[in-house]
């Protein structure tokens, strides 16, 4: 009784200092993202007010963002659209290309199969903005410079490491009589992956699905340098040109910058039971 | 159904030889059971029946037909996994219908045959359930519901129960021999439990270090073993072996360790001083006042049975007895073995002796 009574009074003291030390780091993070929000419902002159809440708040700075009526936003919903479009096809082409080679390399065996996937995680030793001009260079020379395939190839090659390494993992875990029964009942190759593969990895695969997603989203230096017309550009490549004027709307802006943070937001919010588990697998050996 | 025969059958991974030669024949609708100690080599040789592992030397027959080259799915088996290996993401009769569904069978067919797999094995409350939503019994039923109703030429189980707690343990072995005695079906059934194998098998395979010792029925094994590793493996308690001397003046005898007398019925005169391996099994002995001066280390009553550990000539014994007894440890008592059901054997290459 007493024992248990001490052990429960240290879980709990345990638990006050984890929360001692996480509501500071919540309200750091926190902080930016509430700046944000105060620039986009303060009216253009009070923006700079230092105020913790404006004296007239308004949603006005939305109204001009989506009705696209300041010249920086003129083609704000196609470039949102062109945001989506490489975000998504970048997850697609992904989880395509990484369930595969995990599958090989876990499943199947493939010979050679675990060289290749060190290989190609490797290349993270090299930051990703060193790789940037090459890469440029490599676009220019397939001609794809301007085109969005350019930048949903190079947000693939960044993602599909990691992915295949994440799914190789959780693959391990599954026990290997799974695969055997399936053979055993008489299923293919292809059936095992499409029948009892797929199903058995898909929280994974969500997790996967949306770390590509979002880092194609959020993607800022390749978004720069591989596209350019303004039709073609992403949304943060589009902030980005808002700088250049000499009195930035700041409060446009940071409305527009509201609005993009809000999708990955419902994103993480509807999946985060899958992202905690499916990047987590294979941490541990279970 | 079919025959099984394996010939010659040999197995390397890589470099190592993990079996080397063995020959097996196995009738249609027999049940065989392998058994052997941990490692000894039974289920790569079940995977190799099953075509989970490639045949590196001989040959296997399932049939009429030679199966070294060809792929599981063609040859028509069905194997029972030790962790029973169900589809987590699938119902109960998704998992027993998968391989029909694979085959594409008509669904009124699988139906069919999925309620009738069901009915045998008692999994009809269960179909719509998911694996994780049984208890360990009846993902066993189910994985043995899965090879029912592909009604294969073979059923192959890889130590099936040893994932069950020891009662359970014991009804399943006799579900598994009631359904082989209604299904017929050709079986092939690995256990590293000899007790399992004895109360299931028409015939054991007592395998060894990737070798068949013995092949027989459960009752041949006990009362013949080919040899000291097959006498040490079947029975329980183990059978008690005592390094002595053959003498034969007059009648036989054998001479035990630190002298000790211990009957024997009949041996060649030509084998008296011969060096052997005296085996008798703790049921065999009784108390007689001719019997040879032992003193009582251990008592252990399991109700139905006594087992009593004792020291015969410097040896530790045990003998195990159904009548009570008043036992203490450190009393005196006189075993002496029924001479009628004695093994003798080579001291040096462990074979059989006696006939
Ligand atoms: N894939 C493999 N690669 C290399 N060696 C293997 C492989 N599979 C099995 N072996 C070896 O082959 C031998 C026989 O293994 P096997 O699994 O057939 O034993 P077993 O009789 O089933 O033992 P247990 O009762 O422990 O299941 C062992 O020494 C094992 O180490
Ligand atoms: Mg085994």
């Amino acid at each position: 009784m007493r024992e248990s009574h001490i052990a429960l009074l240290r879980a709990a003291s345990t638990e006050a200092k984890l929360l001692l030390i996480g509501i500071p780091v919540l309200v750091w993070t926190l902080l930016p993202i509430y700046h944000m929000f105060l620039f986009a419902i303060s009216p253009k002159d009070s923006a700079f007010s230092g105020k913790l809440w404006p004296d007239h708040p308004t949603l006005r700075n939305f109204g001009i963002v989506f009705r696209q009526e300041h010249y920086f936003l003129h083609h704000f919903w196609e470039q949102l659209w062109n945001s989506l479009f490489i975000a998504l096809a970048t997850g697609a082409l992904t989880l395509t290309i990484a369930t595969g080679a995990a599958f090989a390399i876990s499943r199947l065996k493939v010979k050679g199969g675990r060289t290749v996937m060190n290989l190609a995680l490797f290349t993270y030793f090299i930051p990703a903005a060193f790789l940037a001009v090459p890469m440029y260079r490599t676009m220019g020379v397939y001609g794809l410079l301007n085109s969005q395939w350019s930048l949903i190839i190079a947000m693939v090659t960044i993602a599909t490491p990691y992915a295949i390494w994440v799914l190789k993992q959780t693959s391990d875990n599954l026990p290997v009589e799974l695969d055997e029964a399936a053979v055993m009942d008489g299923a293919s190759p292809m059936q095992l992956f499409r029948l009892v593969y797929l199903p058995l990895i898909a929280p994974a695969l969500v997790a996967i699905g949306t770390y590509a997603i979002l880092l194609a989203w959020n993607e800022y230096l390749y978004a720069f340098l591989l596209l350019s017309k303004d039709t073609a550009i992403t949304l943060p490549v589009a902030l980005g040109n808002f700088l250049s004027a000499d009195d930035s709307p700041w409060e446009l802006l940071m409305t527009t910058g509201f609005v993009y943070a809000l999708p990955p937001a419902a994103i993480y919010y509807a999946f985060r039971r899958y992202m905690v588990s499916g990047l987590t697998a294979g941490a541990v050996k279970s | 159904m079919a025959s099984v025969a394996i010939r010659g059958a040999r197995k390397s991974f890589g470099t190592t030889a993990v079996i080397h030669g063995v020959d097996v024949a196995i009738a249609d609708g027999e049940f065989v059971v392998l058994v052997g100690p941990s490692g000894c080599g039974k289920s790569t040789l079940l995977r190799m029946i099953a075509g989970l592992e490639n045949i590196t030397g001989g040959e296997i027959k399932i049939g009429d037909r030679v199966v070294n080259h060809v792929p599981p799915k063609e040859r028509d088996v069905a194997m029972v996994f030790q962790n029973y290996a169900l589809y987590p993401h699938m119902t109960v009769a998704q998992n027993m219908a998968f391989s029909m569904k694979l085959r594409g069978a008509p669904q009124a067919e699988i139906n069919e045959r999925v309620k009738r797999a069901s009915e045998i094995l008692g999994l009809g409350p269960y179909l719509e359930r998911f694996p994780r939503q049984l208890s360990g019994g009846q993902r066993q039923r189910v994985a043995m519901g899965r090879a029912i109703v592909r009604d294969p030429q073979v059923f192959l189980f890889d130590e099936p129960l040893s994932n069950l707690d020891a009662k359970l343990r014991v009804q399943m072995r006799t579900e598994i021999k009631e359904l082989h005695q209604r299904l017929r079906t050709t079986t092939v059934y690995v256990t590293h439990d000899q007790i399992e194998a004895m109360t299931m098998a028409d015939k054991i395979v007592v395998m060894h270090d990737g070798l068949v010792e013995q092949i027989g029925t459960p009752l041949e094994l006990y009362d013949k073993p080919a040899n000291q590793f097959v006498a040490g493996f079947i029975g329980s308690p183990a059978m008690n072996f005592l390094k002595g001397k053959v003498k034969v003046n007059g009648s036989a005898t054998f001479e035990g360790p630190n002298g000790v007398k211990l009957p024997l019925s009949q041996a060649p005169s030509s084998s008296d001083g011969r060096p052997a391996v005296y085996g008798i099994r703790p049921e065999h002995f009784t108390i007689a006042d001719d019997g040879a001066e032992a003193e009582i280390v251990v008592v252990e009553p399991t109700g139905s049975e006594t087992q009593v550990f004792a020291k015969l000539g410097g040896e530790e014994v045990v003998a195990v007895f159904r009548e009570r007894h008043q036992f203490n440890p450190g009393d005196k008592i006189r075993l002496k073995p029924d001479q009628r059901v004695v093994h003798l054997f080579d001291e040096a290459t462990g074979k059989r002796l006696t006939a």
